[in-house]
Parts: C-alpha cells; structure tokens; sequence
C-alpha cells in the first residue's frame, strides 16, 4: 500500500535550517521531484537518523531534528535509486539510528519538513552525493 | 508484465554472446556497422524535452496540456512505462544497447523496460498500440536511424506533461561520436498534437563497468497518481 508523507503539518525550525540560494540543483530529478522541490534552493539540515529506507524507486532518511528550545521534529530526505546511491558509494548499511549526520539539498516548495538529498556528510567527517 | 520484460531482456543477453563476438569480428571489416553495445548514461539529465510553455500546441493538445499536473497525473507517478521519447532523455539511470545484426535491444534501468529496434522489417500494419511503440532501424553510413510508431497515448513526451496522440513518429538518428559518447538526436511528429516536428538532442556517455541493476519502482513507491 502507498503512503504520503507529504501531509504532516510542519513548522520549519529555522534554528537549524539554513537557507542558501544556490542554482545547482540537482542533475539526477525523477518522479516529479522538480514539482514537489525547490530546486533553486539549498537548505543544509543536521539531524539523528531513526531510519534509513534502501529502497527503489527512492531511498529515504528518516531523521530527527531539534530546534532551539529542543523540540523535535521529525523530517525526511528523498534520494535517488538504490543502484545510483550504490554507484556513488552508498551502501545499505551506509546509515544507521542514532547516526548524526549532515544533510544539504532543496527544500520541500511547500516548507514541509522534506528535503530532497544532494549530499550528506556523516558524523566521521565522510561525504557522500547522490549523483555521479 | 514486467518481470516478462526482465526475463526477455536476460534471455537476449543470453544469446548475444556468440553474437557480438561475431559482431566483433564483423566491426573490424570496412564498411560495417559501428557498435554501439555499451552501457550509456544520459550527460545531462532533461527533464523538459521541448519548451513547455512555447512548443506548437494543436488546440486538442494545448487543453491536455493545460489539464497536466506533475503533482498527480504523471504516468510515470503510478511507474508506468515513460515512453518515447521521454525514456531516452528524461531518465537519469544507465541504459544497456546490446547489438545484433537484425535486432538492436536497448535496457533501461530505470523503468525496467526493454526496447526492441527491428533491423530487417518494415512496421507491421495494424500495430496495437503500445507504451514503447514498434520501432524499426536501418544503418545510414555510422547513423543508426530508428524509425519509432504505434504509441498510445497514456505516455507524455516528456516530464513536463506534453501530450501526444496515438499519430506519435519518433525518429531518432543515434551516432557514436568518439569511444565513449553517443549521440541521440531526436524528431518528434504529431499532427494531431503539434503543428511542427519537434527536435531535441541527448548525449550519452559510456560508463565501463557498470551493468544494468534491479530496479522495481512499485516497491516503495510514495507517489499518488491521481488521474488517467
């Protein structure tokens, strides 16, 4: 059964989001990710992984963020295919719970808590694209 | 269906391996066919073909056109084969060609799709309409020119939402440049839908190593498509 998790009402933690304007966007867009992102824009997130999805036709990252009174929030990172992650070096196992990590890539157009993913830095420094 | 497609595709890969060392020996010979087997990824990913808001809309395809929302009724949102043109421009996974002197197969990554290029036949008469159409090719000095009918119409141009009608002619004019570039160039007629052919051109780059992976869209699919 498909779910959307695109419904949840979101207020945007502006403490821990940073908004640059960028025009690099990304090279690897599917599945309308041109009409549910802002590809303009990049948006950098730190967060702690609680689940990652090695899925097709996207992977996915589950992840929590605080914002500056401590309150979490719970966002998601939208990625490409599992065998493009995989040619780019992503591996299953590549993340998980508890993991800090980095996330940098385009804000959801609608300033739901969603990102679609670009590049993720781990908590051991190590950076990993979601394209080639 | 496709699980159908898969098992085919293996089972051409199967039976090229006397071929293309055949085809090997053949492309030494002056005169033959360039070979064009390889695993090709598009350089620059296009998710719009042709201008969206200037392209020579018949009135019938201007209202398709504005009835379009990428949101919820792109075909490709319920993993719907992409058609052609759009799977070989708009699609950022890698595509297999295998070679055979009659019959060129080309393997998509990512909708899973096998495409079939007819080397010794006309198209058919009463083609049933198809997502990927009946596709026909011939050898133009070191062109391979792919002569494509037979389409429905449940299929968009490109992920921008241009329509076309079962009258859909694609052809396609393929070289390989140099050794690791291949060019697709692309003209697309439909009277119904457009008052003038359409062009555009991809560039694919050759990608050592890889092969072709598994990739079932339907599995964690969080797309709603909304609409026929």
């Amino acid at each position: 059964m498909r779910t959307s998790i695109r419904k949840s009402p979101v207020i945007f933690p502006s403490a821990v989001v940073l908004l640059v304007l960028s025009l690099a966007g990304s090279a690897y867009a599917h599945h309308g990710f041109v009409s549910w992102f802002d590809m303009s824009r990049s948006i950098t997130v730190k967060g702690t992984v609680t689940s990652f999805d090695w899925t097709n036709p996207h992977s996915y990252i589950y992840f929590d963020v605080k914002d500056d009174k401590g309150a979490v929030q719970k966002w998601s990172a939208e990625l490409g295919a599992v065998a493009m992650l995989a040619r780019a070096g992503w591996r299953k196992d590549t993340l998980k719970p508890g993991d800090e990590i980095t996330l940098i890539g385009n804000p959801a157009k609608d300033a739901k808590p969603l990102m679609h993913l670009d590049k993720i830095v781990l908590a051991n420094g190590q950076e990993l694209a979601t394209a080639l | 269906m496709r699980n159908f497609l898969i098992l085919s595709a293996m089972a051409v890969a199967a039976t090229l391996a006397p071929s293309r060392a055949a085809l090997a020996q053949e492309a030494t010979k002056p005169g033959a066919p360039p070979d064009l087997s390889g695993v090709w990824l598009v350089e620059k990913f296009q998710p719009r073909l042709f201008p969206s808001g200037g392209a020579p809309f018949t009135p019938w395809a201007e209202t398709k056109f504005k009835a379009t929302d990428l949101q919820t009724n792109d075909p490709n949102l319920a993993c719907l084969p992409m058609g052609v043109p759009r799977f070989m421009i708009a699609v950022p996974y890698p595509m297999e060609i295998l070679q055979m002197p009659t019959r060129i197969v080309i393997i998509h990554e990512g909708p899973q799709v096998m495409r079939q290029v007819y080397m010794n036949r006309q198209h058919p008469k009463d083609l049933d309409p198809s997502y990927s159409g009946d596709a026909i090719g011939k050898w133009e000095g070191d062109t391979l020119v792919v002569d494509t009918i037979g389409f429905n119409d449940k299929t968009w141009l490109d992920g921008g939402g241009l329509p076309h009608s079962e009258a859909l002619h694609v052809v396609e004019r393929i070289r390989r440049v140099d050794h690791d570039t291949l060019v697709d160039d692309i003209t697309v007629e439909d009277p119904m839908a457009y008052t003038k052919p359409l062009t555009n051109r991809q560039v694919y780059k050759l990608k050592p190593g890889w092969e072709i992976q598994e990739y079932v869209c339907e599995e964690n699919n969080k797309y709603s498509y909304q609409a026929k």
